[in-house]
């Protein structure tokens, strides 16, 4: 039987989402649910002098008003869980540190009259100055206390010696804005308590053990008591990760009426309650030979974070590992603004970093006279030189070489402003692409029901768009020796084995080693079955936990690619057009290249609007986001994107995990910025150096 | 408050069933009921005795006398009863329960609109600070014996139960809405969207809310053939209008061809937008827009795929269109 | 959303009879009215839905075509005699929104489109428009998206449409009923700058617009639309220019210049015009002639690149008409 695994099957759940039949957490059916929506502050910092909820308590159909003088007393801070949660803002003070943080939560019977009561809210506030932008509080940086991963800082070598040495010398500061994740499903969550300590949670999230584990803290339960289920999720792009305030006030709100409630926050909600990517200014300094050879490389990473919690954009990651360079310093330091707490946003940290540090890699190029392709080669590393370990594979030549034959990189004429096409300006630009792959324990279950002679496979792990549910299928069909039409899969709900949260491009590297065990044990046991076993009809169950291998410590573990872009500019009216997308990756095994090439397209997409379109603008008086929504916060629509040429290139790695996966959610988005904003320097003469790259920028 | 721990638990006694004769969308009916009132199911018919939670699938138990189960290992006792063929009962103050007498009905007429009434009884008389067993079991008992009494009296049917029987309050209309072929009754204030009716009223949830404010197309849906935002339409205003949504796309179970291209070409990650793009491709292609991959473009353009499958959408328009680029 | 009661009129007396009514708005597409009523904008207590009133009749007659108001964006686009006759009308519009707005967005409702100052949009933001006295949060705050000409430290918000600025262009008449009779106005009259920026037309309580009405001019036939915008579709113009022009031999008899997207209405640029006729049209005169428009813009910080980038749309916009590009 030939493999499953490596075949472009179609999505195993393509049917569902085409007939309107898969279930998004707001889409699961309860009888009678009531209706919650929550009230966010006007002001960005201060307090609540008053809160004024009698009329919308009096309003027809209204069940509850919940606020800070009347909620139910919980556990909002987030000592004793997981680094990477958030503090909570759940109605417990009448602080207020951000602009639009929840200040009230009103239930109804009906959506229409709870929106309709929220709008007869009534504050009053003691408002104090806002500190609503970096730029504000740059002297006051500070180093953070923990990264979910690595230091803040590195250093080897030493920079000084290095960049004294150069002949040329890049220094520049380079600038990601604020962005939001805007999945096209917002967060929601419907709360069905039985009893006192029994909750059921549908909830919109990447990670329905998170979810649990911190709902049951918040309300003092234990875990096994919180069932969390999720078989859709409408995007996440980080911004589900970890769980937000909304999830504990939904389930609060249903305690409080003692009647299942939903609570779907509002577009213009997603700007400020479920987190966002943070503003970054990185300060790179590089310093090459005559023959390019980097000399030294220092690059700084300020990024924002609330004024009441911690999170680390760590732009400066790959900087340490992605060129050969004896004298490398990167810094990591955050400054506090009144606004939410930033989150991971679609490889955060390699996204806005690789911006940095493959822009100043074109501007060496220009300052060397080196072909851009040429330089990288000339500094490409062999192994992690911070960390000094090999390379579990590295296949980035590869990537290099048949992405720019493929994009005829040969045609470029180098001097800016050298190709054209009648009104436009052509413009060819490139750029390294790379994000680590790695893996973390997972369980999965899987049973064979004699009844019909199929497997049901099951892990508490998500989909959020990226196939799991086809590639765990054809993980499991192979374990197993059967084809995939005998496979079902399940997921999205903590009744399954504990899956981490889909995150970090690890889910095929982490679950389908969790899959392909537990198969392997029901295979085995299967073939162990008498044939009184088999007889007598029962259900047959294996269950697996993969660990991570010890092995991997010894390897630095990414995945590598290169992109190739080319943009036109119309030279008079300065609109910037993406008309050509060629990408090469190199990611260990691909389970799927059709679902695999969507990933990778669907990351260059991003790309593109982080380059040209996504800015999250704040009132600098007030804090307040100024684009709070889709019209004026864009993201690309179908007229942005062009013809994107995926390259897969084939790698064996035998050291990341059973199945050789590197992880390919997320590499799509890195890299590709610079080879845009490399692409608009090559066509104009322009460098910008603060994305998004908007027409006013290069006129 | 003072709650007994676990599940409110609802007993039907059914002749002739188990769980594999039951319909899908039957036990998702009763799935809904169930969420609703935080309840589980005991089904006992000649064949075996079943639990159902909402969100598991049905599995038998043991049973351990008239009203009680072994569920989990914990012998638990029952706190309401309800039954189909052989009448609905109540549990007497002394535990003996109770049957009434009634006409022979098959578990489709009888238990999901018995639970739907159920619910209404028990919303429209459920005090707020009441303990929740005690509400339960008041409202739940009188609620599904009277419930299920008038629905066992009826003749068989797969109808939707009527609505709950209250007057119209202040501001709210008696519409139909013709969605997919069907009419459906609504009473509804004028503010409803037809997004929300469409969703929270008829459960229709294919169609999705992306924005509410139309910027991003997941609502798309036809009204009179026409590709429209149901977010920014009130439903009172497209009354005797024919709608389609993405559920009335497949004829007979046999998928759009516009749907199967969806699915041949990858033409989506995580489906949030897919049946407002294919709302919108299906609209194009019936209109000819899609003339060339420009075209495709731009006219897709109101639909925002944040996943970013654009390029595969494009392919599978194409694809659906047939001919050549 | 507020509540609200709901009407349906299906005579234009009826209609009228509503709307005098106080708190009284009119329905057609809901693509404006609907939005800003879910951000509690606009909070009316009345809303009269047009939708039963028949002015969707698009009339081509010799020497013009008359436009009922409640034609569809689409409608009017698409019509094969508005885009030979008319054709910067039909590429304004497709120039606008999405496919799903187009189909629900009315003429009249489009020529009453209200502003997408995000400051209006936003109630926690101080807004002369929303409530008078109240302040401007636009002024001093992030312009990228505001008027840089017709704006007052009052009010910088920009007129939003495309198609305004093409119906502008082609000196179009707006039809106009109330009680007490019929009237019309010109394009260029209807839209006034926000001196009172809570009052944005010269409509008075009570009026409807009833149709939009075209005459056959020798520069309609010639006339152009060029939007530039933050992406390739779906998106609010940076500025736009709808031209006309009237060439006869190697001179220019006529020319018609209005900008979108940087005026608080739609503005003509009229310096531009007259600079234009009786020249041949070339485009060192069309750069020449576009640098005089906006000769009394007053920028802010954020939007002033739209000066310069106005004219070059013009210049554009202007090549295309004249044929010189």
């Amino acid at each position: 039987m030939k493999p499953a695994i490596g075949a472009p099957i179609d999505r195993v759940d393509a049917q569902r989402k085409v007939t309107g039949t898969a279930t998004y957490a707001a889409d699961t059916p309860v009888t009678r649910v009531a209706h919650a929506v929550i009230v966010t502050s006007a002001v960005g910092k201060g307090s609540l002098r008053a809160l004024d909820i009698d009329a919308a308590r009096g309003a027809p159909g209204v069940l509850a008003v919940l606020a800070h003088g009347n909620a139910p007393r919980v556990k909002a801070d987030r000592a004793g869980s997981a680094p990477n949660e958030r503090v909570l803002q759940l109605l417990q003070d009448d602080w207020i540190h951000y602009a639009d943080q929840p200040i009230a939560v009103v239930v109804a019977d009906t959506l229409e009259r709870a929106q309709g009561a929220a709008s007869l809210i009534a504050p009053r506030y003691e408002t104090a100055a806002v500190v609503a932008s970096l730029e504000q509080s740059l002297p006051t940086a500070f180093e953070p206390n923990a990264m979910v991963h690595g230091a803040p800082d590195s250093s080897r070598g030493s920079f000084d010696i290095g960049l004294a040495a150069a002949k040329h010398v890049v220094d520049a500061t380079y600038e990601t804005p604020n962005e939001n994740h805007n999945p096209m499903e917002p967060h929601a969550t419907i709360a069905v308590w039985t009893g006192s300590d029994r909750l059921t949670l549908y909830d919109a999230t990447q990670g329905i053990f998170g979810v649990r584990q911190r709902i049951a803290e918040v309300f003092g339960i234990p875990k096994e008591h919180v069932r969390v289920i999720d078989q859709f999720v409408g995007g996440g792009f980080g911004c589900k990760g970890t769980p937000w305030s909304h999830v504990a006030l939904c389930a609060m709100a249903a305690k409080v009426v003692n009647r299942p409630v939903k609570l779907a926050i509002t577009r213009q909600q997603m700007f400020s309650l479920v987190g966002h990517r943070p503003h970054t200014s990185q300060h790179i300094q590089l310093g090459a030979d005559p023959e390019g050879k980097l000399t030294a490389i220092r690059h700084a990473v300020i990024s924002e974070t609330s004024s009441f919690d911690e999170f680390v954009e760590p732009s400066a990651m790959q900087t340490r590992m992605l060129y050969a360079c004896p004298n490398v310093i990167t810094t990591q330091r955050l400054v506090r603004v009144d606004a939410p707490t930033p989150t991971f946003m679609r490889a955060p940290g390699e996204s806005s970093g690789t911006f940095a540090i493959e822009s100043a890699m074109d501007e060496l190029a220009y300052k060397a006279g080196i072909d851009p392709i040429e330089l990288r080669l000339r500094n490409y590393a062999d192994r992690d030189e911070q960390e000094n370990k090999v390379f579990s594979s590295k296949s980035l030549r590869e990537c290099y070489q048949q992405a720019a034959t493929k994009f005829g990189w040969n045609r470029r004429t180098p001097k800016p402003r050298s190709m054209r096409d009648g009104h436009e300006l052509v413009g060819y630009g490139m750029a390294t692409a790379t994000y680590p792959a790695s893996q973390w324990p997972a369980g999965a279950r899987a049973t064979y029901r004699p009844a019909d002679g199929t497997y049901l496979v099951q892990a508490g792990t998500q989909d959020l768009g990226t196939g799991t549910y086809t590639i765990m299928t054809q993980i499991a069909a192979d374990a197993l020796g059967v084809p995939v039409e005998r496979v079902r899969f399940e997921l999205g709900d903590t009744a399954f084995p504990e899956a981490p949260v889909s995150g970090g491009s690890t889910t095929a590297s982490t679950v389908g080693p969790a899959v392909k065990d537990a198969c392997t044990m029901l295979r085995a046991k299967l073939a162990a079955l008498t044939p009184a076993d088999r007889a007598a009809g029962q259900p047959v169950v294996a269950e697996a936990k993969s660990e991570v291998s010890p092995e991997r410590k010894k390897f630095a573990t990414h995945a590598f690619g290169a992109d190739f872009v080319e943009v036109r500019i119309d030279e008079e009216l300065g609109m910037i057009r993406v008309a050509r997308v060629v990408a090469a990756f190199a990611a260990g095994k691909i389970l799927n290249p059709k679902t695999a090439n969507n990933q990778y397209v669907g990351g260059i997409v991003w790309g593109i609007g982080m380059a040209l379109e996504e800015h999250t603008v704040r009132d600098r008086r007030t804090g307040r986001v100024v684009t709070r929504d889709l019209a004026d916060y864009h993201v690309p629509v179908h007229a942005d994107v062009p013809a994107i040429d995926v390259i897969q290139i084939d790698e064996v790695d035998t050291v990341v995990n059973s199945l050789g996966t590197k992880g390919i959610g997320e590499i799509g988005i890195t890299g590709i910025t610079a080879a845009i904003a490399n692409a608009v320097f090559h066509a104009t003469g322009m460098r910008v150096r603060a994305l998004p790259i908007t027409l006013d920028k290069i006129a | 408050m003072q709650d007994a721990p676990g599940p409110c638990r609802v007993v039907a006694f059914v002749r002739g069933w188990s769980p594999d004769r039951a319909g899908v969308l039957e036990l998702e009916r009763v799935r809904a009921h169930l969420r609703g009132l935080s309840a589980e199911l005991v089904f006992e018919s000649e064949h075996g005795t079943w639990l159902l939670r909402p969100d598991d699938d049905p599995r038998p138990i043991e049973r351990l006398g008239r009203t009680r189960f072994r569920v989990d290992d914990d012998e638990d006792g029952v706190f309401v009863i309800v039954a189909s063929e052989a009448g609905p009962g109540t549990i007497e103050a002394s535990g003996a329960v109770r049957f009434a007498h009634c006409q022979r009905s098959p578990i489709a007429g009888t238990l999901a609109p018995a639970l739907q009434r159920a619910t209404d009884v028990m919303l429209a008389q459920a005090p707020l600070h009441f303990t929740r067993r005690a509400w339960l079991t008041t409202c739940v008992v009188s609620g599904f014996a009277l419930a299920v009494l008038s629905a066992c009296k009826q003749k068989p049917s797969r109808e939707e139960p009527e609505p709950a029987v209250r007057a119209p309050e202040a501001g709210e209309l008696d519409i139909v809405l013709d969605v997919n072929g069907t009419k459906h009754p609504l009473r509804i204030e004028p503010r409803v969207s037809l997004l929300d009716a469409l969703r929270e009223r008829l459960l229709l949830t294919g169609t999705k809310k992306g924005c509410d404010m139309g910027q991003c197309g997941a609502c798309t849906v036809h009204v009179a053939g026409k590709r429209v935002l149901s977010c920014l339409t009130l439903a009172v205003a497209v009354q005797g209008k024919p709608i389609t949504t993405i559920e009335g796309v497949a004829k007979a179970g046999e998928l759009h061809p516009l749907q199967r291209a969806f699915c041949e070409h990858d033409g989506m990650q995580c489906g949030f937008c897919t049946p407002g793009q294919i709302m919108s491709g299906i609209a194009i292609l019936d209109e000819n827009r899609a003339t060339d991959d420009d075209a495709i473009r731009e006219q897709m353009s109101g639909n925002i795929c944040r996943c970013g499958a654009y390029p595969n959408i494009l392919a599978a328009i194409k694809a659906a269109r047939g001919g050549a680029s | 959303m507020n509540a609200f009661s709901y009407v349906r009129p299906t005579s234009e007396a009826e209609a009228l009879r509503a709307l005098a009514e106080p708190g009284a708005v009119a329905l057609a597409g809901g693509t404006t009215l609907v939005d800003l009523m879910r951000l509690d904008v606009m909070r009316p207590a009345r809303v009269v839905d047009l939708g039963g009133l028949p002015l969707d009749r698009i009339d081509a007659k010799s020497g013009g075509i008359s436009i009922g108001a409640l034609a569809s964006n689409t409608a009017v686009a698409d019509h094969p005699e508005i885009r030979a006759r008319f054709p910067v009308l039909a590429e304004a519009i497709d120039a606008g929104a999405s496919g799903q707005i187009r189909n629900m967005a009315s003429v009249g409702g489009n020529l009453l489109q209200r502003t997408r100052c995000s400051y209006f949009r936003d109630l926690a933001s101080p807004c002369n428009k929303r409530s008078p006295g109240a302040g401007c949060a636009a002024f001093d705050g992030y312009t990228r998206n505001h008027a840089v000409v017709g704006g007052s430290p009052n009010c910088i918000a920009v007129h939003p449409s495309d198609m305004c600025v093409a119906l502008l262009a082609l000196d179009a008449v707006v039809r106009i009923k109330s009680a007490s009779g019929e009237r019309t106005i010109p394009m260029s009259e209807l839209h006034v700058v926000p001196d009172r920026p809570n009052v944005e037309t010269s409509l008075r309580p009570g009026e409807l617009i009833t149709a939009v009405e075209l005459r056959d001019a020798p520069f309609a036939k010639r006339s152009r639309y060029v939007k530039v915008r933050d992406r390739a579709s779906f998106a609010f113009a940076l500025a736009s220019a709808a031209v006309a022009l009237d060439v006869e031999g190697t001179t220019i008899n006529a020319a018609r210049v209005a900008l979108g997207g940087v005026a608080t209405k739609p503005w003509r640029e009229q310096r531009v015009e007259q600079a234009l006729v009786g020249k041949r049209p070339t485009q060192q005169m069309f750069d020449a002639a576009a640098k005089l428009a906006l000769a009394d813009a007053v920028p802010r910080p954020d939007n002033a690149f739209k000066v310069a980038l106005a004219r070059r749309v013009i210049a554009r916009a202007l090549a295309l008409a004249g044929g010189v590009s």
